[in-house]
């Protein structure tokens, strides 16, 4: 699993992982959990420095959320969407052991656990002090935490994902030392790609709801086969239809 | 992903080829070691991932016998199975032995008794191990895995390798005991101090027994000595229980197959047993009986077996935690 990066060392002698530096292994699950995942659960596991920031953590989360493209755009198919979520929702937290740490790296940023702490702050509901933090002032060394202990990462306002830590260990001379190569990727989840409708070859990339010409709704079209059904040679929409671009969760594959 | 298969067995069995040996000498293990071919023990796997997981999962269970509650020389044993299987796997880069913050304090006094014993030999098999960098220190012992399992085995390890487990040895300890000498001393100093006659403290002070410490000690003494024997009666009681259990196994085992047998071949004889009898017009044609219980009876129940065993696996999932 970790064969890749295994004994890996930096070309920058700066970039060497100091000794008795912890590693820390953990588990971010994905955030929507269906009964076909009951046995085992879909994650990746993530390789990070006891030294390192969690906004380094938290940049290095690949989850499909953040890549969704909101607006309906079935009357300008090719106008290339200006913004995807990640980078119009930049807000995050990570919560461990009663303190959310919060993203405030940018001026958009916002408290999303400050309706949390309201809520639990406004009657006795015995969870005690929570806290709220800046993200990037603290790094992993700080933190208390507890093995297999689930905590939360949550972004893009209400997309959560469990963070599970799985191992703390020193880090040793096998292991990777280009500090650059951390948070590393060892394992990650597979899924199943949606593909096209029509030809069942290509990944879809466009969704449909009440749609004219589709025999479903919602209807999933990769990018030629869309154009090919619902816009004519000049480009005019043909029949009716919403439609909105579709990013599959599979694409991380 | 359940245990690996006769893992246990074997290294148990080791080990209590080494116990028996009553020495700690590496130069033993290290024969028992190749009496038996131990390193073949990570043979047979051919992908990478499922020797890695094995190779681990097998350190994981030999270092275990490397911590209290073992007796010392199982500990010995362990250390050095630790470094045969370290040194003999197949796994590159090799696999580590998970050592956790808990356990190290309690090594590094296990490291310093070999010294002071001068079991160098054994000292300096674990200064390899160090100096090769087998170790991973960690935070905990196990390393989890997230896979939901139908029942989680408890291993059981083999009493025999255990110290008896002596609770009232580790209430009553030797600094226990001195700390108790010195404050009754106090006490009596004091009561004669408070006394009328400076030598011995008055009568009506003398509320406990002069000597408890000392019977405390030699009940203790005794509690021991009285666990020894009861350990010794119990591993005689296994050793017959168990000689006369495998015998008793064995013809247990051997009736229940040859019941079926037994069971098949009456059926068979009944049914065939009435043998119409030719009409004397074809005498040469007399029907024969013939006795078919060592021909396709026993072909049948092996093969059957056979079939059961090769059920295929529950799908192995692609992306396992481990």
């Amino acid at each position: 699993q970790e064969s890749h990066a295994v004994g890996k060392r930096p070309h920058n002698p700066t970039d060497l992982v100091a000794e008795g530096d912890l590693l820390l292994t953990l588990s971010i699950f994905y955030p929507v959990i269906f009964q076909k995942h009951k046995d085992h659960k879909p994650n990746q596991t993530v390789l990070v420095l006891g030294s390192q920031k969690l906004t380094e953590l938290r940049d290095s989360i690949s989850c499909v959320s953040d890549l969704q493209i909101g607006g309906e755009f079935s009357s300008q198919p090719d106008q290339a969407p200006e913004h995807i979520s990640k980078d119009l929702y930049k807000s995050a937290f990570f919560y461990f052991e009663g303190i959310f740490y919060n993203d405030k790296r940018y001026p958009e940023c916002r408290d999303l656990s400050r309706t949390i702490i309201e809520w639990s702050e406004s009657h006795d509901r015995g969870y005690g002090n929570l806290q709220s933090v800046k993200m990037e002032d603290y790094t992993f060394n700080d933190l208390s935490l507890k093995i297999g202990f689930p905590y939360l990462f949550c972004h893009q306002g209400n997309c959560e994902h469990i963070i599970i830590i799985t191992d703390i260990r020193l880090v040793h001379h096998d292991d990777c030392l280009d500090r650059n190569l951390y948070p590393l990727l060892i394992k990650k989840h597979w899924l199943c790609t949606r593909k096209c409708f029509v030809c069942k070859m290509y990944t879809a990339r466009w969704v449909t709801n009440k749609d004219s010409l589709a025999p479903e709704d919602p209807c999933f079209f990769c990018d030629v086969c869309f154009r090919m059904l619902h816009y004519d040679a000049e480009g005019n929409k043909l029949g009716e239809f919403l439609a909105y671009p579709y990013v599959d969760p599979g694409i991380f594959n | 992903v359940s245990s690996v298969p006769g893992l246990q067995a074997d290294c148990e069995e080791l080990l209590g080829a080494f116990q028996q040996a009553d020495t700690v000498r590496f130069e033993r293990f290290a024969e028992l070691w190749r009496e038996r071919r131990f390193h073949t023990i990570f043979y047979g796997r051919i992908r990478a991932l499922e020797r890695n997981k094995v190779t681990k999962k097998t350190l994981e269970l030999a270092q275990q016998y490397f911590l209290p509650p073992y007796t010392f020389q199982i500990r010995v044993g362990a250390l050095y199975l630790l470094y045969g299987l370290y040194s003999t796997q197949l796994c590159q880069p090799k696999q580590k032995i998970r050592i956790a913050l808990k356990d190290w304090p309690e090594i590094q006094r296990f490291q310093q008794d070999l010294i002071n014993s001068q079991h160098y030999d054994a000292a300096y098999i674990f200064r390899t191990l160090r100096l090769a960098r087998a170790f991973h220190f960690t935070a905990m012992p196990k390393l989890l895995n997230y896979r939901t399992k139908k029942k989680i085995p408890e291993n059981e390890f083999k009493e025999e390798f255990k110290d008896p487990s002596n609770r009232v040895n580790t209430l009553i300890t030797n600094d226990v005991l001195e700390e108790l000498m010195n404050i009754h001393d106090h006490y009596q100093k004091m009561k004669c101090v408070i006394s009328a006659d400076k030598s011995q403290p008055d009568k009506a002070l003398s509320l406990i027994k002069d000597d408890f410490v000392v019977t405390l000690k030699d009940i203790t003494l005794e509690h021991q000595e009285w666990q020894k024997n009861r350990m010794k009666l119990f591993l005689n009681a296994k050793e017959t229980d168990e000689k006369s259990n495998r015998k008793e196994e064995g013809t247990l085992l051997e009736s229940e197959g040859s019941e079926r047998a037994n069971a098949l071949a009456r059926i068979k004889y009944r049914s065939y047993s009435a043998v119409v009898e030719a009409s004397k017009s074809r005498r040469h044609r007399q029907v024969k009986l013939e006795s078919s219980e060592s021909g396709t009876n026993c072909g049948k129940s092996p093969s059957r077996s056979k079939k059961n065993s090769r059920r295929p696996q529950p799908a192995r999932r692609r992306d396992s935690l481990e």
